[in-house]
Parts: structure tokens; C-alpha cells; sequence
């Protein structure tokens, strides 16, 4: 069968978004600032962050025991005891004890996600107020036993008689001792997001230089934010940490320069992804305050920006037919022809910096007018995006990427740019493990 | 009364190791006490939380790991420096095998981890109990504000001397026979394993022998180790006050000893005005087998204002 190109114009248009459902807006936003693994955060549970980041929001907006219509929450690398997490979260924060909440995971896309759909359930009627959120660590991982121990260990706890409890423990070898700790890693291809990332970019033949100087400016756009108070009500401080820890503001293109290639070192010259041009294995929190334009009324709250649509998409990594991270580069297309927009209509771009790498193959698959006639189906290249546009108040390469935070560090700084403009949209473009990505469109209030 | 200035919050393990070594000399020598408590205060000037111990102590309470001391924790933090008082040789007690009977606390505000603490504690209200003889340490713990040191909390804790009486000291009539316990529904129930007394004896420091294991605690004559009454008191009162905020008091009594390894039922009850708002809450910690009650207590929203003068009343009373 003949590859039918995914067409961009082919989800049609009804009411999405238009008159017949009601606004979801974005109140506003609190994070606790981002720790490199390893660092302040070592000990602080996915948990202990996501109801730090809750409190610091309740503080911000006066819910001190408002039940709150649902909190979406999430984490990628989860503890197996933390089924609840959220609703935990919930339960040890300032909220009213009535508040419901459920878990959401989809990768680094957790939550972004969380915002859509409980957008979605806004601007329905099913909710007025809803908290949208994600946490991660890297430093409290879990780490499960091997499969041979656990195997072991559950037929140990069925065992009847000592026969059968000798013969569960007999099983165990000394291999089976060793634990298993989370990875990157991507279960079907055995390549840690970094080689995958490395393929896609030699592919796009992005240079090192240019993946430099995107992580420069990152470091450098979000310092100045800091500097000129921008974050000050969007993060709480927690365990000593005011700033994102990984920011450098005073790094250089030579000292990047000088870093060596972490990842994709057999392809030899052109390895180019390096530890200061990927993001950093990160801990933090962050949650989004949404609710209808009623609730923000009644309640006296700001309304910053419209939560207006969001797209989903996935690709085909699993034999190389396209990048582990591009599924964006399928999703915004389609986004954009739904509202018959074009680049043009947006003031802001947010695209998530897993690595300098995925944003600039992604920009270079939207200029390249083989890849959108062929993959997109459009008649001319989707086009450039102005980089003055682009993550303007710094993104994860300066921050650092809590997987299940970053959604929600975007869409409320994204929210707060938007407001302070007073006009216009922005888009976000977040790509996730597994050939994800999740896309969404906000507007200005 | 004067200050006496201690450089640092002292180590609970050189107080017990003291007490130790004094304990076998009072068998040899009597005791040079006057009988009268210390008339000084033990200070301790802007002592700082460790983080790590703090984190810790919060998830072992079951407290989220939040920037905020749990009251239990202040106790913590500042009851070596009240201890410190209890090791004195002048003391007219024993410190070893002391046994903790009450607390009452007045948490004044959310103390910040990062807020260097002064601790004042002193010792009053020694008086007769029908099986020995009670003491008051007095712990305060002030932060430096601009308008002079504020008061952020105060704590309250009752020890008995059991079977030590003191001259001039009148034993109280035997009390009125309690009402029978009806255990409520539990709310809860806490498994806590045996080695609960040296989880909580890490993050407290407390590491009295009577909680480390059933050997250490049988050369103090009891028959088992024993959890913490402070580990009881911090996670019940912890929970009671979870999504509450806002100055609050509490108090615990301490019925019976819990023996580990022990299942304690627990009922935490909020009491709600008519608006909705919430009044507070009591609890009880009961054995669910025995029906002995082990511990009851309460905790009581404050206004901000209210809090800084009613205990200091209370406590001359």
C-alpha cells in the first residue's frame, strides 16, 4: 500500500474551540524553581515537590480550603506506591480534603496534557476551576528488582507449604539481586532519547554551532527574565533553591564550545550534542491554576490567556521512518489548519528544548519543502518561525526539564507573555518518549 | 531567673551518657540536690535545622516535605536544650527512666527552615503525683524580628519521676477512678514495626535506650522497647492539622506505654463550627486488642493575636 501522506488539512473544523463551548482561561501558575538531579531536591519525594508547588499556588491565589472542581496531575518516573500520587498531593496541601484529583501520564507530554484536558472539561461545564499539574524526579527514582527476583518473591508470598516456599527462593539467582533502575532508554530500540535525538539531528544536518548558540540564547533570555522580576509570581522558592539551579547566565558560546559530545559519538564529526546543548537530568514541580471565565469573575482572579485547542501526534520511530522526537513537526500543521492559521498569527513560540537538536530539526522539517509536501501534504514549506519569537523567556535547556513539569512551566509562562502583551497567540510545542508530541494553542486576554 | 548561654543545641547521646554515669554514682553517694529545681534558663542563640534530618523527620511523620518545621519537629529540635537541664546534677530529679505524661504546645506561625531559631528553656511546677513526683520543661523558641525576638513556639512537657518522692512535696489524693474507655471508630490504623523507636531516635536524635530495642530496654526495666511518645504525638497532631493553616494549639496525654512492634488504632475527629470552618480536632490512640488507651490529646485553631499571651497565664495558674 502506497504511504498516503498525512494530510494537514484533514481533521475538520467544527467548533473546536469556537462558540458553542465556553472559554477555559488560564488564572495563573506556580513552580517550585528546577534542581539538577542530585541536587537540593535529592531527598524531596514527587510528592513533597507537587504539594510544594500546590501550597506556593494556594498562597498566590488565596485557596486556602477551596474545593477545587479537579486536580490533573502526573509524573514520569513513578514509585508504584504512588498510584495517588495527585490526589496525595492534594490531600497534604491547603485545599479543601473535598477536592478530587487523578493521575495522567504521557511521557514529557504529562503536563501539557493535564491543562488540555482539563481545559476541555472547562469548557464543557463539567468543571469551573480545575489545577493542572506535574512533577518529576530524577533524584528519587524508583528502582524495581529484577524481573527473576520479583517473579521469585511473588510466588514466595503464595507459597503454602516450606516445599513451595523453598522451591520460589531456590529460583532466585545472584543475577536477580541486581536492581533495575528507570532509564531513558526507549523499550523498542534499546537508544537512550539522546542517540535517538543525535540520529534526527545529523539527519537534519543541524550544526553544532547553531545548537550552541540556541542553548546560549536560552540561558541568556532566562536569566534576564529572572532579572527583571518576570518569575516572580510564578515560582515559590523550596529547600533553598529562588532560581532554577541549572541556569547559567554567564555562560559563553566558547565555553559551550569546549564541551565534548555526549551523545551520538559513533556517527565521529558530526556528533554534536553535547551536555550543554541537552537538558539535564531535573527535579521540580509545577501546576497551572484554569478555570471558566465565570469562576474567575466571581472570584476576583486574573484571566491571562485561553487554553484555545490542542493536537496530539505520534510517528513511526521504531524503525527510523521518522525521529523519536518529531511527532511535533506532524502535530502543528494540523493544529494550525484547523484554525486556518499560519506562523504569522503567533507573537510567541514555546517549543520545548529536550535538546537544541529536536527544536532545530523541527524548524528546518517546517522549512523544508520536500518533508512538508511529501510527510504534511502541503503545497509549500509551513515556513520559518521568526526567532525573536522563540522561547523568548527561556526554555529547558536553561531550566532544566522535570519531564511531567515542563507543560506546566510553559503554558503559565506563556500566559503571563501573552497578558503582558495584552494581544495575540502563542503556540507550544512539546515532544515526549515513546514518538510523541502534544501541540496547543493559546491566546492573549 | 538568668540565662545560662550554651554554645550549641546539645547532643542528646552525651546528656543519656551522663545521666548513666551519674545515675550509678547517686547509687554510691546521695544525691546533693537541694530538692528545688534549677533556677536558671539554658539558651541557645540562632541555631540552624538540618535539612536532610528535617526531610527525614517529615516523611517519617508522614508530613509532606514542606519548607515549614511540623510542630513535632520544634519539639525535636529544641528538647535537648531542656534535657540539658534535666542532666544538671543539681536537678532534683533522675533523668533515666523519666516517663513523658503531657505536652502542650502553642504553634504561633509557619517557621521557615532557613530561620536561625533561639531556644530558651527552663524547668517549673515541680509538684507530687500520686506515683512519684512531675516536672514542667518550658521550651520557647524565638526568632529575631525587627521589633525584638518573636515568640513562634512554645512547648510544654510533663515528666514523672516515678516513684520518687521529694520532701515538701504532698502527694495529690489518688484521682477519681477514670470513666471506662469506649474506643471509637478508628480513623486509622498505624502499624509500627519494631524498629520504629530507632527510625524515629535517628531523626530525633532522642536515642534513649527504652526506644532502641527489647534488650536495651529490659536493662531499663521495661518489658519491651517503646515508641517515642513524641513520634506518636508529631504524626497524629501532624495529620490533625494537615490542610489547615494558620496559628494553632495542641495538647497530648499520654495514657500507656506502646510496645512495639504495635498496631495502634487511631480516630482524629475535626470539629466544625456551624459556618463549616474548622474548630479543631481530638484524637485518641488506642490498642485495638487491649482496649487500653494510649494516648488522647487536641488541637485548637488560634487567632493570631491570642496566642502569645494565654500560655504564660496558664502556666502560672
Amino acid at each position: 500500500m502506497a504511504a498516503q501522506p498525512e494530510s494537514a488539512r484533514a481533521t475538520p473544523t467544527n467548533n473546536v474551540a469556537g462558540s458553542s463551548v465556553r472559554k477555559a482561561v488560564v488564572i495563573g501558575g506556580n513552580r517550585i524553581p528546577f534542581a539538577r538531579s542530585g541536587g537540593k531536591y535529592t531527598y524531596s519525594s514527587n510528592q513533597d515537590m507537587l504539594t510544594a508547588a500546590l501550597d506556593g499556588l494556594i498562597a498566590r491565589f488565596g485557596l486556602q480550603g477551596e474545593r477545587i472542581g479537579e486536580v490533573a496531575g502526573g509524573a514520569v518516573l513513578k514509585h508504584s506506591r504512588d498510584f495517588n500520587l495527585t490526589r496525595e498531593a492534594v490531600l497534604g496541601s491547603a485545599l479543601s480534603p473535598e477536592t478530587p484529583a487523578y493521575d495522567v501520564q504521557q511521557a514529557c507530554a504529562t503536563g501539557l496534557e493535564t491543562v488540555v484536558g482539563l481545559a476541555n472539561k472547562i469548557k464543557l461545564g463539567q468543571l469551573e476551576s480545575a489545577i493542572a499539574g506535574g512533577v518529576d524526579s530524577a533524584s528519587d527514582a524508583p528502582i524495581a528488582v529484577s524481573e527473576g527476583l520479583r517473579r521469585a518473591l511473588l510466588d514466595l508470598s503464595r507459597a503454602r507449604t516450606t516445599k513451595q516456599k523453598l522451591a520460589a527462593v531456590a529460583k532466585i539467582r545472584p543475577k536477580d539481586l541486581s536492581p533495575n533502575a528507570p532509564s531513558t532508554g526507549e523499550p523498542r530500540t534499546g537508544l537512550s532519547m539522546g542517540e535517538h535525538q543525535a540520529l534526527t539531528t545529523a539527519q537534519w544536518k543541524i550544526t553544532r554551532e547553531a545548537q550552541d548558540e540556541l542553548a546560549f540564547n536560552s540561558h541568556r533570555n532566562m536569566a534576564a527574565a529572572y532579572d527583571r522580576g518576570f518569575f516572580d509570581d510564578l515560582v515559590t522558592p523550596y529547600r533553598g533553591l529562588a532560581r532554577d539551579a541549572n541556569l547559567r547566565p554567564d555562560t559563553t558560546m566558547e565555553k559551550l564550545a569546549k564541551l565534548k559530545p555526549a551523545f551520538g559519538k559513533s556517527l565521529g564529526d558530526a556528533a554534536t550534542m553535547t551536555a550543554g546543548n541537552s537538558t539535564p537530568l531535573t527535579d521540580g514541580a509545577s501546576v497551572v491554576l484554569l478555570g471558566s471565565e465565570d469562576y474567575a469573575r466571581e472570584h476576583d482572579l486574573p484571566m491571562l490567556a485561553n487554553i484555545v485547542d490542542a493536537e496530539a501526534g505520534a510517528v513511526d520511530f521504531v524503525h527510523g521512518k521518522d525521529g523519536l522526537l518529531m511527532a511535533p513537526a506532524f502535530a502543528v500543521p494540523r493544529l494550525l489548519a484547523r484554525h486556518n492559521l499560519t506562523f504569522d498569527d503567533f507573537d510567541f513560540f514555546e517549543i520545548h528544548e529536550a535538546f537544541a537538536g529536536t527544536v532545530l530539526s523541527t524548524l528546518a522539517a517546517w522549512e523544508d519543502e520536500e518533508f512538508c509536501r511529501t510527510r504534511l501534504g502541503l503545497e509549500a514549506p509551513l515556513g520559518s518561525i521568526d526567532r525573536s519569537k522563540l522561547n523568548v523567556n527561556g526554555s529547558s535547556l536553561a531550566a532544566g526539564h522535570p519531564f511531567a513539569a515542563t507543560g506546566g512551566r510553559i503554558v503559565a509562562s506563556l500566559a503571563k507573555m501573552l497578558h503582558e502583551k495584552g494581544s495575540g497567540r502563542g503556540l507550544i510545542s512539546i515532544c515526549a518518549a515513546g514518538g510523541q508530541g502534544l501541540v496547543a494553542i493559546l491566546e492573549a486576554r | 531567673m538568668t540565662d545560662t548561654q550554651l554554645s550549641e543545641i546539645p547532643a542528646l547521646g552525651r546528656l543519656y551518657a551522663g545521666a548513666l554515669g551519674s545515675a550509678a554514682k547517686s547509687r554510691l553517694s546521695p544525691s546533693k540536690t537541694t530538692g528545688a529545681l534549677p533556677a536558671d534558663r539554658h539558651v541557645v542563640r540562632g541555631a540552624s535545622v538540618d535539612l536532610a534530618r528535617l526531610t527525614e523527620f517529615q516523611h517519617l511523620v508522614l508530613h509532606s516535605a514542606t519548607d515549614y518545621l511540623p510542630t513535632g519537629y520544634v519539639h525535636t529540635f529544641a528538647f535537648p536544650v531542656a534535657m540539658s537541664l534535666m542532666a544538671r546534677e543539681d536537678f532534683p530529679l533522675p533523668l533515666l527512666g523519666m516517663v513523658h505524661l503531657r505536652n502542650e504546645v502553642q504553634h504561633l506561625r509557619p517557621i521557615h527552615y532557613g530561620e536561625p531559631l533561639t531556644v530558651t528553656a527552663w524547668a517549673e511546677n515541680l509538684g507530687g503525683h500520686r506515683a512519684g513526683t512531675q516536672v514542667e520543661l518550658v521550651a520557647e523558641v524565638t526568632v529575631e524580628a525587627d521589633g525584638g525576638p518573636e515568640t513562634v513556639w512554645r512547648g510544654r512537657s510533663t515528666y514523672l519521676a516515678k516513684g520518687v518522692f521529694l520532701p515538701k512535696i504532698d502527694r495529690p489524693e489518688k484521682s477519681a477512678v477514670r470513666a471506662e474507655f469506649v474506643p471509637p471508630l478508628p480513623t486509622a490504623l498505624w502499624r509500627l514495626g519494631s524498629d520504629a523507636g530507632r527510625s524515629y531516635a535517628r531523626v530525633s536524635g532522642d536515642f534513649n535506650p527504652i526506644h532502641l530495642s527489647r534488650l536495651s530496654a529490659k536493662a531499663l526495666g521495661m518489658k519491651q522497647s517503646l515508641a517515642h511518645g513524641m513520634y506518636l504525638a508529631s504524626r497524629v497532631v501532624a495529620d490533625a492539622v494537615q490542610s489547615h493553616e494558620g496559628p494553632f494549639r495542641w495538647s497530648i496525654d499520654f495514657e500507656s506505654p506502646v510496645f512495639l512492634p504495635a498496631t495502634v488504632a487511631v480516630a482524629i475527629t475535626d470539629d466544625n463550627e456551624a459556618s463549616g470552618g474548622w474548630a479543631g480536632a481530638t484524637f485518641t490512640g488506642w490498642n485495638p486488642r487491649s482496649h487500653r488507651r494510649h494516648f488522647t490529646g487536641s488541637v485548637t485553631p488560634l487567632d493570631s493575636a491570642a496566642g502569645s499571651s494565654g500560655f504564660s497565664a496558664a502556666a502560672q495558674a
